[in-house]
């Protein structure tokens, strides 16, 4: 059973929020407005923050792209009562909106920010994917037709692709990967299965020192960060 | 002399008025959450970073002055404490009431509360490591054991009263400490991150409940012309003054643990930020100090406006201190990465004023307060009056 | 009430409430059971085309399922993009899509012009518009007038500006106005000084093992920004030596945020930056003595006036960059091959921009980086199918030879192709001649020049103006007439990049879906006109396809089958050659000059009188507008990444990320050092006033560690006034306050040399 995880070298990353975008394209994530950025509604699955130290003129400022952790520890499936969000065999937190009673418990207990709730119902019904047929068996996982408010949504490792890929007997990694991943014009977002020696996150992982966020919280997180 | 028990009379027109009025509220709170309901929770105050508001403040507000309630009661159905029996049984429909707002309330905090059922399916459809799934078992099996405790009591059957009182006492503990487990082992959040938050709760819920227990029997007494023993008051009030000492201290030890590195910069954030205000205003002036100095000063202990000044001061501080953990706990930033983060990211977030959500809350009050008066007039809560026309029920001494 | 009353009661609401509890009925989603119309990929498409959000064109291919496009990728077949994109070519699916775009011509019936007057547009169809727009441009032919029709090119395909210049010059107009004078003509000009060639230059990153960014910031701004992000993941850790990136800027950008050494440098002086490097150079014989011995010219002039004026201490005081630092970099510049001086707009649009280029451009010689591997190179341009020649009759012939309206290659900008700003001023005051009608094809130069203000007082004075776009821009507002040009995902064309890869490369644009609304392309839209005048003008556009397809079709003949065009996308030119040096230098002495030969000669027909200093890269210091008592501060203007360069911001996707360094959208902010904010009493976030002489802007402020305390950063990209739901009335532009001024030997607009003083608001 594989374990996915990204590495995300920052030495290549431009800074450039291609990822961002490109997972809202994919997975129709809505877009704010600036009531809502004011009033911290925005939705996002993949963010890329800023962190400075340093003073002028020796100042630092590292961008650095966050997407779900998918924690082999997750706070969030810990605290999930309608077990709405879930680690999945192969190591995706998977979030199932079918079950979500928009609790809230998952936001507040996760220590990377990257769930949102959806606070009102999406005017455009353009939110709709009509190349993704409605397959019954990921209905509830995948948000379509339409997402509803009330519920909590967060980047799913483009699992829709990735199972898509292993029906197709495709290289999940190589020639199948998460939109942010594909979309990155650095080719510095990489994922692959972490426990396969063969794997490109494994040669990077071995390669260079690498970190992951907030280590102290022992949420064991999947994404990791090679240094600039 | 033997003790009996009536219902309120409630023919006079400032209770229909009264009644009506609290109808209105709570349809205006109904509409408040049809409106949210509908539009979603965009027209509430909450947001990503402070995702729990007004509602579940209340909620856990009105748990604890549930489980408070309900194990006073028992001073008098499992200790045969006799001289708070007047008002025992209040306290334990108050408790019934008081969790069913609560229930109410998280309900309405649900972005989808047509799946509240979800919350019940215990072992089914839970997962049961989670808090709030335990949760569940807790209120619901609070709410059941609560009315049946009330119905034993009604039935006037005392050995049963008692074993049940005594699972009540357990239950009720529970029930508040599993409160604060909800926050309490979350350990993203530093300001909750205690394993004495569940401590913090039980002794909150203690204070609060008898607090609003005191309020609550003195003025309905005085509308309904029961007379009270003022020494059963002033008793009460020595245990009021033992239980706010005893939060103080588990309040300061939580709070000077978390002034210690990893929660410091959370914590003194709390202390000396926005939020400030709410802490030492509220919670520690309005629950523990005020109360402390009305409860200790030799003229205020002994005068009913001074217990009755103590009491009051706590609802309100009290209701600070829930406020207080739950939004200054989920609003300060989070350090993603080390470094001061940029714009929005690395902003505290800020809890607005909501119209929706502010009536939503005054529609749970309302109704609860509905609901106790009901229970008031068609169920034998009140001691006898006796100058009252009606037949009493005798009591069977226990 | 009893209490068998009260257990009856509670018995009923217990089961009512397991009673809810089993009906899975309330467990559905809010939306209705999933209908399977709507659900079938039968129809999906993969379209190969090109992007058009900047000039530089990025070959992409779209995914198109039931006539809707739902996402872009790069296109494997382009050797420049190496199948990637940038951020901003995703969101070509909101500029598809953008809910404000205009379905049909639009004409004005207010009568009056101006910022936040309501134009009561009224549609009419395109007959009518094109009846009306012919109506207006006969006259000017029968007057043998053609000269006064002034033309606007924004940002078009290569095709349409192909097709534009046609129809100019057909119709006898010299008067076609791009946005190049707003650009890069600086930095042209003065490659030009050295080499003889008048356009951007081409970097061979794919070997380059060093970076020296001057102003540049190539990982937002950069062109093509997608080949710069691509080749920045791959120098940085794909290769076996890592590459260096030093970047040269007063603000700490993205780039210089992820480069590995920053140096603010006083805004201004990177001339003398320059020649500091260059004196380090010479002076410790770090240069490419084969290079220079046999393929440049006026090395020891350039020596000896380096070596005297331009000692590290002497830079230092004027850079405020230490003489240590200066001498790192140059050697390790120098010493790191191959090497690449890369200068950008924010050290180059100054008044003294040409020779500011040269000088940076000098240092790539200095270390034989020029048309090597790794180094600065020349590209190579498709070639398209030659058109006979265009039809230029007797009256085309007159008014082609008047002057120009922006008095290019006069004394006053000897060298310049185009000098976009002049023209407010020409309108204005009606010099050389007035204008009698105008056409904007994208364009819009109200909001992108220095001095906005100047182009809405000239714009409302225009007698007729139409204007050419999807949507109603700034520029549009001020048209007695807007026709809806068609997005680049709906049009034909052919394109390419001025400056990628070094070899050519053409990409195909070929509509996605149908034009939305009752757009049509710039390319069809002329055609028509041309049909309609008649004449010159209609014989010119004979015989060269008949519309935007066959044009194209036309075109690219030349290149490869059309079948396989249509399929790849992408027609890419033979490998690059390097070292052309028999033939690469257009100069007097055939070499690379160090004292340019191609001004000398320029400015002696000119009649100007110039020493040979003039034509040595020198530093000279920067004329400021504004003095610097009353205006302390400095104004730079900058472009983030999520700018979109085709007159619009209305797209959410890059508003709500705007400024990632600032960790926020929706907006701009006026960024200042944190200790100058202190000493000024202002706090952040808070609203300010930034006044230059000419006009005051209010904007929130950001204390900032990473600007040079002289300095105030904004970004550019917001203040649309216009329209737009996503994007009207959010933020400030700061080219409203920015004064008139320009490189006069390239008519270059100087951006960055406008004085401003910052108060509370």
């Amino acid at each position: 059973m594989p374990r996915w995880g990204m590495v995300i070298d920052l030495d290549k990353c431009t800074g450039c929020q291609a990822c961002t975008v490109a997972c809202k394209v994919e997975n129709n994530v809505p877009h704010g407005s600036p009531e809502e950025q004011t009033s911290r509604r925005e939705i996002y699955w993949n963010k890329v923050i800023a962190a400075t130290r340093g003073r002028y003129p020796r100042v630092k400022t590292e961008l650095i792209p966050m997407p779900c952790m998918h924690c082999d520890n997750a706070p969030c499936v810990t605290v999930c009562p309608a077990i709405a969000t879930y680690r999945r065999a192969d190591g995706i937190i998977m979030q199932n909106f079918r079950r979500c009673i928009g609790c809230k418990y998952c936001m507040v207990a996760c220590p990377y920010g990257v769930r949102s709730f959806n606070f009102k119902e999406q005017e455009s019904k353009e939110y709709q994917r009509q190349d993704r047929p409605p397959d019954r068996t990921v209905w509830g996982p995948w948000p379509f037709p339409t997402r509803t408010h009330g519920v909590v949504e967060k980047c799913t490792f483009c699992f829709h692709l990735i199972d898509q890929g292993i029906k197709e007997g495709k290289r999940i990694g190589e020639e199948v990967v998460p939109a942010c991943v594909e979309a990155c014009p650095a080719n510095a977002r990489f994922f692959g299965d972490l426990d396969d020696t063969r794997s490109q996150v494994s040669r990077l992982l071995s390669s260079r020192g690498s970190i992951r966020l907030r280590e102290e919280l022992v949420t064991k997180p999947k994404v990791y960060y090679l240094l600039q | 002399m033997s003790l009996t028990f009536t219902t309120l009379e409630g023919r006079s027109r400032g209770f229909y008025l009264f009644v009506a009025t609290l109808v209105v509220l709570s349809l205006i709170g109904f509409i408040s959450f049809a409106m949210s309901y509908i539009e979603g929770h965009k027209i509430l105050g909450t947001s990503n970073v402070i995702p729990w508001g007004m509602p579940i403040i209340i909620s856990i507000y009105l748990i604890g002055l549930s489980a408070g309630s309900l194990i006073l009661s028992s001073l008098t159905y499992v200790f045969q404490k006799e001289e708070y029996r007047p008002i025992a049984r209040m306290a334990v429909y108050m408790a019934i009431v008081l969790i069913l707002g609560a229930m109410i309330g998280i309900a309405l905090d649900l972005g989808r509360p047509d799946k509240t059922w979800r919350l019940f399916m215990f072992f089914v459809l839970n997962n049961m490591r989670s808090m709030f799934a335990i949760n569940g078992i807790l209120y619901g099996g609070y709410f059941a054991i609560s009315l049946a405790y009330l119905a034993f009591i009604l039935a006037e059957k005392p050995t049963a009263t008692r074993a049940i009182g005594i699972l009540a006492i357990v239950w009720a503990s529970l029930v508040h400490m599993g409160t604060g487990a909800i926050f309490g082992f979350i350990a993203a959040r530093p300001i909750f991150y205690s394993p004495i938050k569940p401590f913090e709760f039980l002794a909150a819920a203690m204070v609060s409940g008898l607090a609003l227990l005191l309020i609550t029997v003195m003025f309905v007494f005085k509308v309904a012309q029961r007379k009270f023993d003022k020494n059963m008051v002033f008793s009460l009030s020595r245990l009021l003054l033992a239980l706010v000492i005893v939060l103080l201290v588990i309040v300061s030890v939580d709070k000077v643990t978390h002034l210690y590195s990893p929660h410091r910069d959370p914590t003194l954030w709390l202390l000396t930020g926005p939020f400030s205000w709410v802490f030492w205003g509220l919670q520690v002036g309005c629950a523990y100090i005020l109360p402390l100095l009305l409860l200790l000063h030799p003229r205020s202990r002994k005068s009913i406006k001074g217990v009755l000044a103590a009491t009051f001061s706590i609802i309100i501080g009290i209701f600070g201190e829930r406020f207080v953990l739950v939004i200054p706990g989920t609003a300060h930033p989070l350090p993603f990465y080390p470094g001061k983060i940029e714009g929005v990211w690395g902003k505290a977030g800020s809890f607005s004023f909501a119209p929706a959500e502010f009536l939503m809350c005054l529609g749970i009050f309302a109704l609860m307060g509905l609901f106790f008066l009901l229970g008031l007039k068609y169920l034998e809560l009140l001691p006898g009056d006796e100058s009252s026309e009606q037949i009493p029920v005798v009591a069977k001494n226990p | 009430m009893n209490r068998r009353t009260f257990l009856k009661l509670s018995a009923f609401t217990g089961a009512a409430v397991g009673a809810s509890q089993m009906t899975g009925a309330l467990d559905t989603p809010a939306a209705s059971p999933l209908s399977k119309a709507t659900q079938n990929t039968d129809d999906e498409k993969w379209i190969a085309t090109s992007c058009l959000i900047c000039p530089a064109r990025c070959a992409i291919r779209l995914r198109v399922v039931n006539g809707k496009a739902i996402k872009v990728t790069g296109n494997p077949s382009s050797r420049v993009s190496e199948g990637k994109i940038c951020p901003r070519a995703h969101i070509g699916l909101q500029v598809l899509y953008d809910p404000d775009r205009i379905a049909f011509p639009l004409k004005r019936t207010t009568k009056e012009k101006g910022k936040g007057i309501d134009p009561k547009w009224v549609p009419m169809t395109w007959d009518q518009a094109f009846e009306e727009v012919t109506r207006y441009l006969r006259p000017l032919r029968e007057k043998a007038q053609p000269h006064r029709l002034l033309l606007f090119s924004g940002l078009n395909t290569v095709s349409g500006e192909d097709a534009i210049s046609r129809f100019a010059a057909a119709f006898g107009t010299p008067n076609l106005i791009s946005g190049d004078g707003l650009d890069c003509e600086a930095e042209k000009s003065g490659h030009w000084m050295a080499d003889g060639h008048y356009s951007n230059r081409a970097y061979d990153l794919d070997h380059t093992r060093y970076i020296l960014a001057f102003g540049a910031d190539i990982l937002e701004s950069g062109r093509p920004l997608t080949r710069f992000l691509r080749k920045w993941g791959k120098l940085r850790r794909e290769e076996p030596n890592r590459t260096k990136v030093v970047v040269i800027n007063p603000r700490y950008s993205v780039t210089a945020a992820k480069s590995d050494e920053w140096i603010p440098i006083q805004p201004g002086t990177d001339a003398a930056l320059a020649l500091g490097v260059a004196h380090v150079i010479i002076s410790e014989k770090l240069y490419d003595q084969n290079f220079i011995h046999h393929w440049t010219e006026g090395f020891d002039s350039y020596k000896n006036w380096v070596l005297s004026q331009y000692s590290p201490k002497v830079v230092s005081e004027i850079t405020g960059i230490p003489s240590e630092a200066i001498q790192r970099t140059a050697r390790e510049f120098s010493q790191t091959r191959p090497a690449i001086a890369l200068g950008g707009m924010g050290s180059i649009n100054w008044p003294e921009g040409s020779t500011i280029s040269h000088a940076i451009f000098c240092l790539n010689a200095l270390v034989g980086s020029v048309d090597v591997p790794g180094g600065v190179i020349y590209q190579v341009h498709p070639k398209y199918r030659d058109m006979a020649d265009g039809v230029q009759d007797e009256i085309a012939r007159r008014g082609k030879i008047q002057p120009c309206l922006d008095f290019r290659g006069t004394d006053r900008f000897p060298a310049a192709k185009v000098v976009t700003n002049q023209i407010p001023e020409s309108i204005l005051e009606d010099v050389p001649y007035t204008v009698e009608m105008a056409i904007g094809f994208n364009s819009n130069f109200n909001m992108s020049a220095p001095g906005t203000q100047r182009w809405d007082e000239a714009l409302k004075k225009l007698p007729y103006f139409v204007q050419i776009s999807p949507f109603v821009s700034e520029m549009a507002q001020y048209a007695d007439l807007v026709l809806p040009s068609t997005t680049f995902l709906e049009e034909w064309g052919y394109d390419h990049s001025p400056s990628e890869s070094g070899y050519a490369e053409a990409r195909i644009k070929q509509p996605v879906v149908s034009p939305r609304g009752h757009s049509r392309s710039t390319i069809d839209i002329l055609f028509e006109w041309a049909r309609r005048l008649g004449g010159g003008v209609a014989q010119s556009f004979a015989d060269i396809g008949g519309d935007s397809k066959g044009f194209v079709q036309f075109r690219t003949a030349a290149l490869m089958p059309w079948e396989e065009f249509l399929r790849e996308g992408v027609w890419s030119g033979p490998q690059y050659e390097y070292k052309k040096y028999n033939h690469l230098f257009n100069t007097p002495s055939r070499k690379f000059e160090f004292t340019s030969g191609n001004l000398k000669s320029l400015l002696s027909k000119m009649k100007k009188k110039t020493g040979d200093l003039d034509c040595l890269p020198h530093y000279k210091e920067s004329q400021f507008l504004g003095e610097r008592e009353k205006y302390p501060l400095l104004l730079l203007p900058y472009q983030p990444l999520m700018h979109m360069e085709n007159g619009s911001q209305n797209y959410p996707w890059a508003q709500e990320i705007f400024l990632p360094m600032q960790g926020m959208g929706w907006d701009n902010l006026a960024e200042i050092n944190s200790e100058t904010a202190n000493a000024l009493k202002l706090r952040e976030g808070e609203e300010v006033w930034v006044e230059s002489p000419f006009q005051r802007m209010k904007v929130k402020l950001k204390c900032s560690e990473g600007v040079h305390p002289e300095v105030v950063a904004v970004s550019i990209g917001q203040g649309h006034s216009a329209y737009g739901r996503w994007q009207k009335g959010m933020g400030v532009n700061p080219n409203e306050i920015l004064g008139v001024d320009y490189d006069p030997v390239s008519g270059q607009s100087s951006f960055f040399n406008t004085r401003v003083r910052v108060y509370k608001a």
